[in-house]
């Protein structure tokens, strides 16, 4: 569907406004359903726990480690619930 | 040498930083530098080795919300086999003939998101609503339409017909 073909089935003249709210109508539809899935890798760096996420990031699908013992598989991991105690560790 | 990943990592998301540990297992018969048992044998730490190219992340992303041709028709289609999807080039200035990278149902939703904001700049909020609601149902309806599984029960052999 075009842009003109929303404009006109929703009765919008402005076409900058309806550009600006087709985009948000797709990062709604991002964050709630799976759409365009992205895959990013990064090295674990050995005692570093805090890692950046990808800045185009909507919603998170899974994250998974490198098994290099089990044929190099990518092993989905599972997320923490709740708090740790460790909130920092100077000598991991 | 990581093994067994999917029971030995932890993940969960600190602000803007996602924080990754290990799970340790630790042995509490064995007395630690004081003499000590350990009470607890399990702990997180922070990862103990270095993996290249270790941590994968599958996620959704805002890509291509507006692209050059119909995302919707297929570019090739001269029979069962020989078929082909178009090549969608990114529009970085969208106009009025620019395709909405969303298939028919969700470009439906885009529709009534656009009317929904549009009443809410006129101040109507009870129509903001309904749009909205109808928004929200026809995303319902798209992802329904990607699961669809039929069941079928076997009759009990002591039902009387």
């Amino acid at each position: 569907m075009t842009v003109l073909e929303v404009m006109e089935r929703a009765g919008i003249r402005d076409t900058n406004l309806a550009i600006a709210w087709i985009k948000d109508a797709v990062h709604f539809i991002e964050s709630t359903q799976a759409e365009n899935l992205k895959v990013r890798k990064m090295s674990i760096v050995k005692n570093q726990r805090d890692y950046d996420l990808p800045a185009d990031l909507i919603s998170i699908n899974s994250i998974s480690v490198l098994d290099t013992e089990d044929d190099n598989k990518y092993k989905k991991i599972r997320r923490i619930s709740g708090e740790h105690y460790v909130t920092e560790d100077t000598n991991p | 040498m990581s093994y067994d990943t999917s029971s030995n990592y932890f993940w969960r998301i600190n602000g803007q930083k996602m924080q990754l540990f290990r799970y340790r297992k630790n042995s509490f018969l064995t007395p630690d530098v004081s003499g000590r048992v350990q009470a607890d044998d399990n702990e997180l730490v922070y990862p103990d080795e270095a993996i290249t190219n270790g941590l994968r992340i599958e996620y959704n992303a805002f890509v291509k919300p507006f692209v050059s041709a119909d995302p919707n028709t297929l570019a090739t289609d001269t029979n069962e086999t020989t078929w082909t999807n178009p090549t969608l080039t990114e529009v970085t200035a969208p106009e009025e003939t620019s395709h909405v990278n969303l298939n028919r149902m969700l470009s439906l939703a885009c529709v009534c998101f656009v009317q929904g904001q549009n009443a809410a700049k006129e101040g109507n909020i009870q129509l903001k609503e309904y749009y909205m609601r109808e928004f929200y149902k026809k995303l319902a309806d798209n992802e329904s339409n990607k699961r669809k599984i039929s069941i079928s029960f076997a009759s009990p052999v002591s039902s009387v017909r």
